[in-house]
């Protein structure tokens, strides 16, 4: 009866539109040769292989489906990762950064500091021009600058070009001064889309613009946007630095995870931004799907932290500090840690896509990383052995060890919080408090919408121990602020953790302009986080994408960082021969 | 007569607007107790400092008083009466999360979207519910009515997104029918068929799935109300002067068994404008109640409060429609 009645219903939408049946079938083909570009042709017999297209063939269209959409064409309103990949494709930056790690030459060929450390110069390419055919200047590079620089409504770019004072001596030279030494230039560069003076100095309120042309002189330009639907784009085929070998590139929304890897697998679409890990096993067993893991092209980690704000450091206005005095122990952390098994972690909840993570700094800044750091054996006995070392013991035997007696606390109860946005956190934090419960520490768990876990977090500080997590910034330091003693009041500091010697480690990191010294302080940073233990790292995100080998070649996969949305794929991959 | 006519639909019309000024005035009130700063709107990023949220809040308004300004001057400077005042000239303000985009233009875009999705699924099912009803109903107490009560009640209990996900899986392995989207998207139609074809291959999946879960609601309300007014009284004296019971059927039991039916749809109509959400997301149409939900998760305020005075209208004037074609249908109203 189902069936029948399904049938039914279907044969009726058909005869809504009468005689269209037919013709959806050939639609259907239609696009879909379309999808494989060049391939449909020449695949359908083996005798043509003489006529085959060389390796690299041009032409094309590359579909991609991506589960979000771009909050905004405008670079300076943009938050969502999606919108950065449109900026990447349509706009360049003084300074680019590849998938391994590394500061490389984009607009400006070469850069240089004077001694004092104070002047940076910067030489451009002279053959870049903007898509409406202007060539770009010294001037655009300054216009821009100064626009993310002062316009203080742009959530993130602000920060950036902050310190800087902006010249353009020549049409091809750009002067930066700053007032102190600064040691990350190069990451302050890699944001800085360079938009045409031309067009965007007309707006008096740059934040209201809708940028909806998005001319720039990146190697795409924008042919078709729908919000939330989806993004069309086209090859420049005046890029500077050589067009892209695909025609085009559309960009769907596809929310749902089950329909976006249907779709790859269908054909409908060749890449896929982002998948469940429980998609993995049905994607790698198609012939004509390869799946990618490695460092998200933005990293970011997972952290368990504690609440040790010192009651002299109360933030004054804000402020409740309710935290659980035992924390304040360090042998208390330590026995946390040591009870905390991040491997068995990321292959129960993540299902393995996770590298195990050990401070403020993920694996994905590459040399920034200190990878020299070894990490709290898992081991519960003697996770047990330095509580009882420490003095708790669980006198009344209910299972919970007791707290010591100068503490203003009776057992070693503590309330762990999650934000509910997480798919992962239910378990991770199941998997945790299992753990604990084991060496005579109890928790009460309990999930919190991210708006109520920053109104307990941070700067009031009413909260035990939270499992969250932070995106980073290609450097270091961003993240690494958030262990300042002057970051405790502002809210950015979540476990109110307090050392004189750190902070003067990221004072002097934030203005030595040599990088070997500078990486020794951020490492010695990390060391020092390890050692105090504010921080529990439970793992580094893992980024997982797939893509069809029969469509298109030349994704670039070979890097530590994966993001086959890049340009450095994009520019280059081709249709399959 | 007329006069008492008139009055009827000025008293409807001025209490529809009285709802409609009430609505607006909770809706605002109501996302601000939501906990959360539409400045951060969940975001957990170092680069956006206390600085850029406190100027983000002024850009928004939102450092203001929200009802009445004790502070300084004005006790109307308040974000309530700032709101107020644009939307009598019809501003409906700028979107938090998406800076520079208006409100309008993101609740014209979506509703035209869901308006596509929506209204051939609302008619397939007004269409074969209500005829599915009938047949019920004629054939009482048959194999048929107790199938076709069967198939409506599990259609009317079954989660619109599961049926959504199993009709997704169909439709793609088998079906060899769209996943997501309303069209292929850059696709060059070399005639208007390959389009209208590559239009409902994208459509199936979706209004299937809406059709089928308003469907069942459809069929058993329009078989109760029939079977109910086909044991009244003057059926039965229609049926003792030998009178066919087909037209029984059409003359007299059927326009008196379409009253409720009208209300639901009625209802409905307004409804579904929101109540696409869960199809919305399992095909990814880029809809109003998509929208709606990434507002809330973003406390998106501007964007909120439009598409909830948009929902509030559309339910509103839908009941306000019905109420007047109530007296037309039903003579017995008009005086009440």
């Amino acid at each position: 009866m189902n069936r029948r009645a399904l049938a039914l219903l279907l044969s009726a939408v058909m005869v809504l539109s009468a005689c269209a049946a037919e013709p959806d079938t050939e639609g259907t083909t239609t696009t879909n040769s379309e999808t494989d570009g060049t391939t449909g042709t020449t695949g359908t017999t083996g005798t043509t292989d003489t006529t085959a297209p060389p390796v690299d063939a041009t032409g094309g269209t590359a579909r991609i489906a991506w589960g979000g959409s771009p909050d905004s064409l405008n670079p300076g309103n943009g938050v969502l990762a999606e919108a950065y990949t449109l900026y990447e494709l349509m706009y360049d930056t003084p300074i680019g950064l590849d998938l391994d790690g590394n500061y490389v030459p984009e607009l400006a060929t070469d850069w240089s500091v004077s001694d004092d450390g104070l002047t940076w110069t910067l030489n451009l390419v002279d053959n870049a021009v903007f898509h409406d055919g202007t060539p770009l200047t010294s001037e655009d590079v300054k216009f821009s600058m100064e626009l993310w620089r002062d316009t203080e409504d742009f959530p993130f770019l602000p920060s950036y070009p902050d310190v800087f004072t902006i010249e353009a001596p020549d049409e091809t030279t750009v002067v930066l001064t700053t007032e102190e030494p600064i040691g990350n230039f190069e990451s302050r560069l890699v944001f800085m889309y360079i938009v045409p003076k031309h067009i965007w100095e007309g707006e008096s309120d740059p934040v209201a613009f809708d940028n909806a042309e998005m001319i720039g002189t990146g190697s795409f330009t924008l042919a078709e946007h729908s919000q939330g639907e989806f993004v069309r784009l086209e090859a420049n085929a005046d890029y500077w630095a050589g067009r892209p070998n695909v025609d085009e590139v559309i960009f769907q929304t596809i929310e749902n995870p089950d329909a976006r890897v249907t779709a790859l697998r269908n054909g409908d679409v060749d890449m896929i931004t982002e998948l469940p890990n429980t998609a993995i096993p049905t994607l790698e067993s198609d012939a004509n799907v390869e799946v990618i893991s490695g460092d998200p092209l933005a990293p970011s980690l997972t952290d368990v932290f504690f609440n040790i704000v010192p009651e002299e450091l109360c933030p004054p206005e804000d402020g409740v500090c309710s935290g659980h005095p035992a924390l304040k122990d360090l042998e208390v952390r330590k026995a946390l840690a040591h009870a905390i098994d991040k491997q068995q972690l990321i292959d129960v909840a993540l299902l393995g896509l996770g590298t195990p993570g050990i401070s403020l700094t993920p694996t994905g800044l590459g040399d920034f990383f200190n990878s020299s750091l070894e990490d709290y054996a898992f081991d519960l006995e003697m996770a047990a052995g330095i509580l009882e070392d420490a003095g708790y013991v669980d006198s009344d035997g209910d299972g919970v060890r007791e707290c010591l007696a100068d503490q203003d606390c009776e057992d070693l109860t503590f309330r762990f919080n999650y934000p509910n946005d997480s798919d992962s956190a239910p378990r991770e934090t199941e998997l945790i408090s299992g753990w604990w419960s084991e060496i005579g520490v109890a928790t009460t768990v309990q999930p919190l919408d991210p708006d109520t876990l920053t109104s307990v977090c941070c700067p009031t500080f009413d909260f035990d121990v939270i499992r969250w997590g932070w995106g980073s910034d290609p450097d270091p330091g961003f993240l690494l602020g958030a262990a300042l003693c002057s970051e405790i009041d502002s809210g950015f500091s979540e476990t109110g953790y307090c050392n004189e010697d750190y902070d003067a480690l990221y004072d002097a990191q934030a203005v030595e302009t040599d990088v070997e010294a500078r990486r020794d302080m951020i490492w010695e940073m990390q060391e020092i986080l390890l050692r105090d233990l504010p921080y529990i790292i439970p793992y580094y995100d893992q980024a997982v994408q797939a893509y069809r080998a029969d469509t298109f070649t030349g994704w670039q996969t070979g890097a530590s960082k994966l993001a086959l949305e890049d340009p450095s794929s994009l520019n280059v991959i081709s249709p399959a021969g | 007569m007329a006069a008492s006519r008139r009055r009827f639909v000025t008293q409807k019309v001025v209490f529809a607007a009285l709802t409609v000024f009430a609505v607006v005035t909770f809706n605002f009130f109501l996302f601000r107790v939501l906990p959360g700063d539409p400045a951060v709107g969940g975001m957990r990023d170092p680069r956006l400092s206390p600085e850029r949220v406190e100027a983000l809040r002024e850009r928004f308004g939102v450092d203001d008083p929200v009802f009445l300004n004790f502070e300084d001057g004005n006790p109307f400077e308040s974000q309530y009466f700032a709101y107020l005042g644009a939307l009598s000239n019809g501003d409906l303000g700028t979107s938090y999360a998406f800076r520079d985009q208006q409100v309008t233009t993101l609740l014209g875009q979506s509703l035209v979207n869901t308006l596509w999705l929506i209204v051939p699924a609302q008619m397939i099912s007004i269409v074969l519910g209500v005829g599915l009803g009938l047949l019920a109903a004629y054939k009482r107490g048959t194999r048929v009515d107790v199938a076709a009560l069967t198939f409506s009640l599990i259609m009317w209990s079954l989660p619109t997104f599961f049926l959504g996900i199993i009709l997704l899986f169909v439709g793609t392995t088998w079906l060899d029918l769209s996943a997501a989207g309303r069209v292929t998207i850059g696709a060059q139609y070399t005639e208007i068929w390959d389009q209208i074809g590559d239009i409902v291959s994208h459509m199936i999946l979706p209004t299937a799935t809406l059709s089928l879960v308003l469907l069942g609601e459809y069929m058993l309300i329009m078989r109760s109300s029939l079977v109910e007014v086909l044991g009244e009284d003057y059926i039965l004296t229609a049926r003792a002067e030998g009178i066919p019971r087909r037209q029984i059927l059409r003359r007299h039991a059927f326009r008196n068994a379409m009253l409720p039916i009208v209300t639901l749809i009625a209802l409905n109509l307004g409804f579904t404008v929101s109540g696409a959400i869960q199809v919305e997301t399992v095909f990814s149409w880029p809809g109003l109640g998509h929208l709606t939900v990434d507002a809330v998760n973003q406390r998106d305020f501007p964007v909120l409060q439009g598409a909830f005075l948009l929902l509030a209208l559309s339910v509103i004037l839908a009941n306000l429609v019905v109420e007047l074609i109530y007296g037309y249908l039903d003579p017995r109203v008009k005086g009440a």
